[in-house]
């Protein structure tokens, strides 16, 4: 009973903390009862402690405080407000939920401090709360938005083709949840494939994530569409249900993709999701081909125990390093030159891609714009496309085991 | 007499729906039919809490949700199938419901209704929280091939799996009725539940038959956790989507009428198979749920204020 | 815990309550935004838990807090961008469009008692949200809406609006305690046959309630979006306004104005210490700290607060006149 005695007193007397001086801190804030944000936040962590061992930057250490957003707007609002005013960090770091982002703009756009944000991914909601330069240029973005997801995928789907005469694809069905999530990337694609010869039809869904079970109606729909490729776009826990219930149904198109935020943490063993395809940004295949993301991985599972699953964990770790050089380049973290510095980023990223801000449909600085595609190979996820990071041939067609 | 016309006239209206429904859309019957033995099963063991010890458990689904994954990891370690660990676990679920019991709902039995649903919503956070906290949000979905089984009627290829959630349903439905009214225990909960006083009254230990049926219904839950997993990905919060459709069931159904639950059960999934059906309908498709609690709610009430 | 620091301890909560409006009023001046922020959203649950328990005053349960909320965010964005109404009209707009509805429903809903009325007041947001969901382009559809102007980006505005809320919530309740309401509503839950033959007009006064409160709470909804920006069916309707400012009103005490907003200022500033203390597991720690509540302090802070207080008054009397025996 004390301590809420002694919480009232901490409430009604918060003041900020004086720290010293001789550091730059990264106010960071993610939803820390997801797992794919604690990987996020472990590995921006780890990237602090490699960079202040190897001397920190402009003769500083770094130092990172992050907030639990707990995916609610207000308390995202609140997390900014106290890493700002209290915290007093000099740049402003994660990001996860699209709906928490959006509350969260007004009250980064008051501060105006240089922030980078790894997730959000709906342009609906964010990158039309933030609006066009230069209102938005403090706002450096990582992660790509919905409509250059797809876009992606088209271009790939179209090198595949022309590297693989055999892979016909004419007719796409997608399958998305009915949230935001799954209604956005419904709606880019459909705008996306409008002006192209592939034909496009969708339906929704309701997710196992917010209690559906059945997802008969939707895959009956694909299965009279007859589609070469079907989509699926949903959350890990409709990964293995979706296909339990093809198999029943016999539907097995010929490319079978699934395209969630992150997998199942045992569908490596699943034999139903081999030969899958699956969209994302990172896999394990990634350490082939860079040496990044083999000493990251190495560094990761010494450090916490165990490996990382999420591509937030990378896409985090990046940011870090990010950020670092910009700051090591601008010699400090004056607004102007450290917005300056971060517009000449190049960074070989232990995603496998080298990290640019370039301007996107709104706002002037966007990281990543290229989603991989990757296909489920004997319980790692392989790079099919783009062709520099593959690390397998394309399996083709999908089938269902017996 | 009237009453029995007043069944034979559902009974007729039921045929004609099913069969007219057979002939137009065989696979909204099916999907229909099995959706609503999964509601149905997970909803039962709450209806028996609120029908004998009156307290809406708004735990519910977080136990189903600790015992999924008890078994799921159990059954890993052990090398096991699911449906082996189904008795174990249940019977592990029962004793973890019966300590529950003990330590907070018995003392909240005489609080207002109110505090009873308070506290076993901060039941329901702190267990599938502690979950997050051990085992991460992350997801997991046991591989078992007989979940895909398939049947074909025409053109159309179904799976079958989930009749046995249909089965479950039932069984636990005539099971429960058999228990309340053949067995010494079932009857003495039966009259505890309609009247606690005066069942203390004849000597019926009213404190020990709460705590059997609640760790009872917790059991169950349990066991249908352990068959929730062989279908269903788990992750920490998969519990309280079902712990509302099991509150909305139940009230649908009206409070202590078990079999009740399996025809409300079976309107809703098949009013919901059939919107899915229709391509532009589906989006619609979840509204029909609460239009029919909505419905159903209301025109009890007018016919219980007429009578 | 002793007596003496129960009622030290109720003393310290309930002279913090009653500093409360004082506090509210100089914190603008005294401290930065984020106590700032925090308080905004302490405030929005307050009036929330206080409007629920004016309802729960009639002996009724309602579970609809998050739809009459979330009707109040989209009322005000859509007041905003299709009407093009200034800020501060649409919050006003938001709080009639709620009130209409309630009007509407009120009619067929108020006439349901116990578990069913709360289960329709459930069923009757989810339809809501769902209806809102697959608006099309109006409501914005599964994303929601984004609201570009908003009041002010800096000063306090957004935080006396916070507390205009919540004191339109204390003041009306206050009012409810005052007036004939305070009778009707008890009246009906205590023994609602004989307060219709006593001739109270149970009906009227329920519709009254439950047209005031749903105006405050669409309301509280069009003022939160004002701070949000963001209306989105998932978001707006989250069962976390329903089911906090409940919890919160249980925890201070029922069927009073103090006990929920004694509940709310503790269980808000409670979970934000608590977070920023333990960043992995602070939920555990909050649903066990509502157990731990329910089950010794059933009749919340505030009851527990007066019972310890008059156990002490009648030890006190105890022991003077003990020395006589």
């Amino acid at each position: 009973m004390k301590r809420i005695v002694v919480a009232l007193a901490v409430f009604a007397l918060v003041a900020g903390s004086a720290f010293g001086q001789n550091v730059i801190k990264i106010g960071a804030n993610w939803p820390l009862a997801d797992a794919g944000s604690v990987e996020a936040a472990n590995a921006a962590q780890l990237a602090v402690d490699e960079i202040n061992q190897a001397g920190g930057v402009v003769g500083k250490k770094l130092q990172l405080i992050v907030v639990d957003d707990e995916f609610k707007g207000d308390k995202g609002i609140a997390a900014i407000e106290r890493l700002v005013t209290v915290d007093k960090v000099d740049v402003l770091f994660g990001g996860y939920a699209s709906g928490v982002q959006a509350a969260q703009i007004p009250t980064l756009k008051k501060y105006g401090i240089v922030t980078l944000a790894t997730g959000a991914a709906s342009s609906a909601l964010v990158e039309k709360a933030l609006g066009p330069s230069p209102e938005s240029d403090f706002y450096f973005h990582l992660h790509p938005w919905d409509y250059e997801q797809g876009q992606s995928y088209v271009d790939g789907w179209n090198a595949i083709m022309q590297k693989y005469p055999n892979v016909k694809i004419k007719r796409i069905f997608l399958a998305y949840e009915e949230g935001a999530f799954g209604s956005s990337s419904f709606a880019a694609s459909k705008a996306l494939y409008a002006n192209t010869s592939f034909v496009f039809d969708g339906a929704s869904f309701k997710s196992a994530a917010s209690g559906g079970s059945d997802y008969s109606g939707v895959l009956q729909a694909a299965k009279e569409f007859k589609p070469d490729l079907f989509i699926w776009g949903g959350y890990a826990q409709d990964a293995i249900g979706i296909a339990e219930q093809a198999k029943a149904m016999k539907f097995a198109p010929p490319i079978f993709v699934g395209a969630p935020p992150a997998w199942p943490a045992d569908a490596p063993t699943n034999p139903l999701v081999q030969n899958e395809v699956a969209y994302g940004m990172w896999s394990p295949a990634i350490n082939k081909i860079s040496e990044t993301s083999r000493r990251f991985t190495e560094a990761y599972k010494a450090k916490y125990g165990k490996a990382f699953t999420s591509y937030f964990a990378p896409l985090s770790y990046s940011g870090i390093y990010i950020l670092a050089d910009a700051i090591k380049a601008a010699g400090g973290t004056d607004k102007a030159s450290l917005i300056a510095a971060l517009e000449k980023t190049k960074y070989a990223s232990p995603l496998g891609d080298t990290i640019t801000f370039t301007p996107s449909n709104v706002i002037k600085h966007q990281g990543i714009k290229v989603q991989k595609i990757m296909q489920w190979q004997n319980g790692t996820q392989q790079v099919l496309w783009p062709f520099e990071a593959a690390s397998a041939n394309f399996v083709y067609p999908f089938s269902f085991p017996k | 007499m009237v009453v029995k016309r007043a069944v034979m006239y559902w009974l007729a209206f039921g045929l004609v729906v099913g069969v007219a429904l057979l002939m137009w859309k065989p696979m909204v019957l099916v999907y229909g039919i099995q959706s609503a033995g999964l509601y149905a099963a997970v909803a039962i063991p709450m209806a028996l809490v609120l029908g004998i010890v009156h307290i809406v458990n708004l735990s519910h689904g977080e136990f189903m949700m600790v015992a999924a994954y008890a078994t799921y990891f159990g059954a890993r370690w052990l090398k096991i199938d699911p449906y082996v660990a189904l008795v174990p676990v249940a019977l592990v679920m029962s004793i973890f419901g019966f300590i529950v019991y003990r330590l907070t709902i018995r003392r909240a039995l005489k609080s207002p209704e109110l505090n009873q649903l308070i506290l076993t919503f901060g039941l329901g956070i702190a267990l599938s929280q502690t979950v997050n906290l051990i085992f991460t949000s992350q997801s997991w979905k046991m591989y078992l091939d007989y979940v895909s089984a398939s049947a074909t009627i025409g053109e159309y290829d179904f799976g079958i799996y989930d009749f046995v959630f249909v089965a479950a349903a039932i069984l636990l439905a005539l099971g429960l009725r058999l228990f309340l009214t053949r067995t010494r225990m079932g009857k003495a909960a039966l009259a505890v539940g309609q009247n606690p006083r005066g069942a203390a009254i004849v000597g019926i230990d009213v404190d020990r038959t709460y705590a059997f049926v609640f760790a009872l219904s917790v059991g169950l839950v349990g066991a249908l956790g352990a068959m929730f997993l062989t279908k269903q990905a788990i992750f920490p919060g998969v519990g309280g989507p079902y712990t509302m459709k099991s509150f909305c069931l139940v009230a649908v159904a009206g409070v202590g009428n078990i079999t009740g639950i399996l025809w409300a059960s079976l309107a809703l999934g098949l009013a919901e198979a059939l919107m899915n059906s229709f391509r532009d309908l589906r989006d619609w498709s979840s509204i029909i749920f609460f239009i029919i609690i909505f419905a159903t709610i209301l025109v009890r009430s007018i016919k219980e204020r007429k009578a | 815990m002793s007596n003496r620091s129960s009622v030290a301890l109720g003393l310290a909560v309930f002279a913090l309550a009653a500093a409360l409006p004082l506090l509210s009023g100089i914190l603008p001046a005294i401290a930065g935004p984020y106590p700032m922020s925090l308080a905004r959203s302490v405030f929005t649950y307050m009036a929330l838990a206080v409007t629920w328990d004016m309802l729960l005053r009639s002996g009724q349960v309602s579970f609809g807090i998050a739809g009459f909320y979330g009707i109040g965010m989209y009322g005000s964005a859509i007041a905003m961008l299709r009407f093009g109404l200034p800020p501060l009209l649409s919050i006003l707009a938001a709080g009639c469009f709620a009130a209409a509805i309630a009007l509407l429903f009120g009619f067929i809903i108020l006439r349901l008692r116990a578990i069913y009325f709360s289960i329709v007041t459930l069923a009757m947001a989810e339809i809501f949200r769902i209806i809102l969901h697959n608006g099309g382009d109006f409501t914005g559809g599964a994303e929601g809406l984004i609201l570009p102007n908003l009041i002010s980006n800096g000063d306090s505005s957004l935080y006396w609006l916070a507390l205009g809320g919540v004191a339109l919530a204390v003041g009306a309740s206050s009012w409810f305690e005052r007036s004939k309401m305070r009778f009707a509503l008890t009246a009906i839950r205590n023994n609602e046959l004989q307060a219709k033959s006593s001739g109270i007009g149970i009906f009227k006064y329920m519709l009254i309630a439950f047209v005031v409160t749903s105006f405050i709470q669409g309301m509280i909804g069009g003022i939160q979006i004002q701070s949000y920006g963001v209306a989105s069916p998932d978001d707006s309707f989250s069962a976390n306004y329903t089911l906090l400012p409940l919890a919160m009103a249980l925890l201070g005490g029922v069927h009073s104005t103090i006990g929920p907003v004694v509940g709310a200022l503790l269980l808000g500033v409670v979970s934000e210490v608590l977070k920023l203390k333990l960043p992995y597991g602070h939920l555990v720690v909050y649903g066990i700290i509502i157990v731990l509540v329910i089950l010794f302090m059933p009749k919340g802070l505030y009851g527990f607060w007066v019972k310890a207080a008059k156990d002490r008054r009648s030890a006190a009397e105890a022991r003077r006149e003990a020395p006589h025996a």
